[in-house]
């Protein structure tokens, strides 16, 4: 069985009945593996459609949340359970749940840092005051507002007025939670989550692929969200560095914000200061402040230097990406699709109005970017497959594009090992109308390719 | 992905019951044992089938049972019934499996045991008909279907399902307006079937409750015993634990009465 992943969280979903015979049959060797190697912020077991499940039952996933903690330092639990179902595995592991327990995926999504939902009014309460801490500081970690109830009676009377708040929490649990360099997207700067002691250990726990990645295609801007590190040595200085100085190459700007340096010496800031780190107190004096949003590369104004061209190697795959773009357009849209016009040059849109615009990189032995313009109405009814109705929510049209577009980078991941090329696949990002997506696009050379889904203009662009 | 057309010509290709069926099946309905069993002796197939069915370990019988006239005396005229219409679902599957990962013999093993985990529901709810009984013979026709329509598609359902948590079942509704059971209904009619099977298959689907109460509660046993089934080792690695979606739900207030008939601690 392998899991489902979206918004950087991989679930599982078993079904039925899960005892000591049954439950080591959905994890095979190679799903074990093939989680391990998901780069995800968390991975859980839904238990939504599991009637019945013994100590035994639940072993073997718990094997699971062991081998993947330790290769991936990423938060592991259950969730998606009833009160029953929560007593009855807070009463098998007693002392020894190592692993988180969500009432919902959503409840999960908060204590992840997709800062996806963010400001969130949150109710809480656990019978264990720690318990009830860690959830608050994440929580809060994570820009949402809990309110923590001290005692099952407040918390009873607080939930009474349910309007007043947009989520109420119990019956969740905090294993060990992840220790991962978290990232984020926002606009066109990347923000990674950096907490506790920095030391050699983040050499593991940092993707440098992903950063590098990110470098190719274009992000100029990464920012350290340092407000929860508590000191940093040596060896984390040098990582810094180096990153620092590597970055120089591409002409972008490493930033650290609310970093103090009560426990660590002042000396390292003026050594990262030296290989080009600024340092800001507030995420919004970066954020917030447009100018220097533009100064440091973040911005649509942004020259990009070393423009990067279409090579051979990628131009001879055009076909295989097209083909997967293609194919899984109409197996969502159960339509058939005609290629009008093949092109290279700068990405050109005939008609900007009611358009929305996706993207995935690539990386591997050859690397890239795909871009797909979308009239609203194909994507709405390509999303239908997956929302299972129609709907005007422009949010929930965009979400699940990053869903399809994922399906895409899968299939053309799929293609391309076919024809011996090994590649991995970025985040998706979604763009809500096409004025966003020349911020990133402008400018840059590609292939482009038009295509037409039953008398509707569809867009393919593929670039470095 | 899938389209009407796909649908229509599996329909299409589905052929009409052998004529020594049609004559077993009539004979079974009037309570000629003997003359069923003679019917069925002239299906080389059918009896061969029958003979290996009963067989399974799971069927618990001592001694080998060779003989179909012996056969059927042991199950009675209902449960013969339904053992040769688990026959005919049988024609329908496939020769190579793509999608699941079954054989002819893992098929067989998956309709006994649903048969005979369905014979002790109907003990337990003290039911006769003969109908009901047969109904079990035509759950694994979604199964068969959905290996039938989806076995060319077998990647673009893993990309899909690994983004997005959905089944065959409701993928296929939201492509072509119309779901596993209701093809299983298709089949049930081409076949003469009583409408009464088709209604139970329906509601066993976990999606669409039955507004006849007994009916749907019938649905909701089938249900649960379908997913007791698929929890197995050998139909999860066969990958069917979750071709449809297990809801839970809706067989909550048989669960309690389900696990003492099945025994299950």
């Amino acid at each position: 069985m392998r899991a489902t992943v979206k918004d950087a969280i991989a679930v599982f979903h078993p079904q039925g009945f899960l005892d000591g015979n049954t439950s080591s049959a959905f994890l095979s060797i190679d799903d074990i593996e093939a989680t391990i190697k998901l780069n995800v912020d968390m991975v859980l077991v839904s238990l939504k459609n599991v009637i019945f499940f013994n100590r035994n039952g639940l072993d073997a996933f718990i094997k699971l949340f062991h081998k993947v903690r330790s290769a991936n330092h990423i938060v592991v639990g259950f969730c998606d359970y009833d009160h029953k179902k929560y007593e009855t595995i807070m009463k098998f592991y007693k002392d020894e749940v190592m692993f988180s327990l969500f009432k919902t995926q959503e409840h999960a999504t908060l204590f992840s840092s997709s800062f996806k939902n963010k400001s969130k009014n949150i109710l809480l309460y656990s019978d264990d005051k720690s318990q009830r801490a860690a959830m608050a500081i994440e929580l809060h970690d994570n820009g949402h507002n809990p309110i923590v109830a001290q005692t099952r009676k407040e918390f009873e009377e607080k939930s009474k007025s349910q309007n007043s708040y947009d989520l109420i929490i119990e019956d969740t649990f905090l294993g060990q939670m992840g220790q991962k360099v978290a990232t984020r997207v926002t606009g066109n700067a990347i923000i990674y989550t950096v907490s506790s002691f920095l030391d050699a250990e983040i050499g593991n726990t940092f993707n440098i692929v992903y950063h590098n990645n990110s470098l190719n295609v274009g992000f100029r801007l990464f920012i350290f969200d340092a407000y929860k590190v508590v000191s940093m040595n040596v060896h984390a200085l040098n990582f810094f560095s180096k990153l620092s100085s590597a970055a120089a190459e591409y002409n972008a700007t490493i930033c650290f914000v609310g970093m103090t340096f009560e426990k660590t010496p002042l000396t390292f800031k003026e050594t990262l200061e030296d290989s080009g780190i600024l340092f800001f107190e507030q995420m919004d004096d970066i954020l917030g402040d447009k100018d220097l949003l533009k100064e440091l590369g973040a911005s649509s104004a942004a020259v990009i230097k070393n423009k990067r061209t279409l090579n051979k190697k990628i131009v001879t795959e055009i076909p295989n990406f097209i083909e997967a773009t293609v194919a899984t357009i109409e197996m969502m849209t159960n339509s058939q699709a005609v290629k009008e016009a093949v092109k290279m040059n700068e990405i050109a849109i005939a008609e900007t109005e009611n358009k929305i615009a996706s993207s995935i990189g690539f990386y591997g032995d050859i690397d890239g970017m795909v871009i797909l313009v979308f009239p609203e109405g194909i994507a709405k009814t390509a999303c239908e497959l997956l929302i299972g109705e129609k709907t005007d929510d422009k949010e929930l049209i965009l979400d699940t594009l990053a869903e399809l577009v994922n399906i895409v980078g899968g299939k053309v991941k799929t293609l391309l090992s076919d024809a011996g090329i090994n590649v991995d696949i970025t985040l998706p990002r979604t763009y809500p109308n096409i004025e966003s997506l020349f911020e990133v696009a402008k400018g840059k050379k590609g292939v482009q390719v038009d295509l037409n889904f039953d008398n509707d203009k569809f867009l393919f662009f593929l670039t470095r | 992905m899938i389209k009407q057309e796909k649908i229509d010509s599996f329909i299409a290709k589905i052929p009409p019951s052998p004529k020594a069926l049609q004559e077993t099946i009539s004979a079974l309905n009037a309570g000629e044992l003997p003359k069923a069993a003679r019917a069925a002796k002239e299906d080389l197939a059918l009896s061969s089938y029958l003979k290996d069915l009963v067989n399974k370990p799971i069927y618990g019988f001592r001694t080998k049972i060779e003989d179909v006239s012996q056969i059927f005396g042991i199950l009675g005229a209902s449960r013969s019934q339904q053992t040769v219409y688990s026959y005919m679902m049988s024609l329908l599957s496939p020769n190579e499996w793509k999608l699941f990962n079954l054989t002819k013999s893992t098929f067989h093993d998956l309709q006994a045991e649903l048969s005979v985990g369905w014979n002790s529901i109907i003990k337990h709810l003290d039911i006769t008909d003969k109908e009901i009984e047969s109904a079990i013979a035509l759950l694994p026709a979604s199964i068969i279907v959905s290996e039938a329509l989806f076995n060319e598609k077998i990647d673009d359902v893993e990309l899909l399902r690994s983004v997005h948590d959905i089944d065959l079942n409701t993928i296929l509704k939201r492509l072509c307006s119309k779901d596993l059971f209701d093809i299983c209904e298709q089949i049930a009619q081409k076949w003469e079937m009583d409408e009464k099977i088709s209604q139970i298959i329906q509601s066993a689907s976990g999606v669409k409750p039955s507004a006849d109460l007994d009916i749907n509660k019938l649905g909701k046993w089938m249900h649960l015993l379908l997913f007791f089934t698929l929890s197995k080792p050998a139909y999860i690695e066969a990958g069917l634990n979750d071709f449809i979606t297990f809801n839970t739900e809706y067989v909550q207030d048989v669960y309690e009465d389900f696990m003492n008939v099945m025994e299950i601690q």
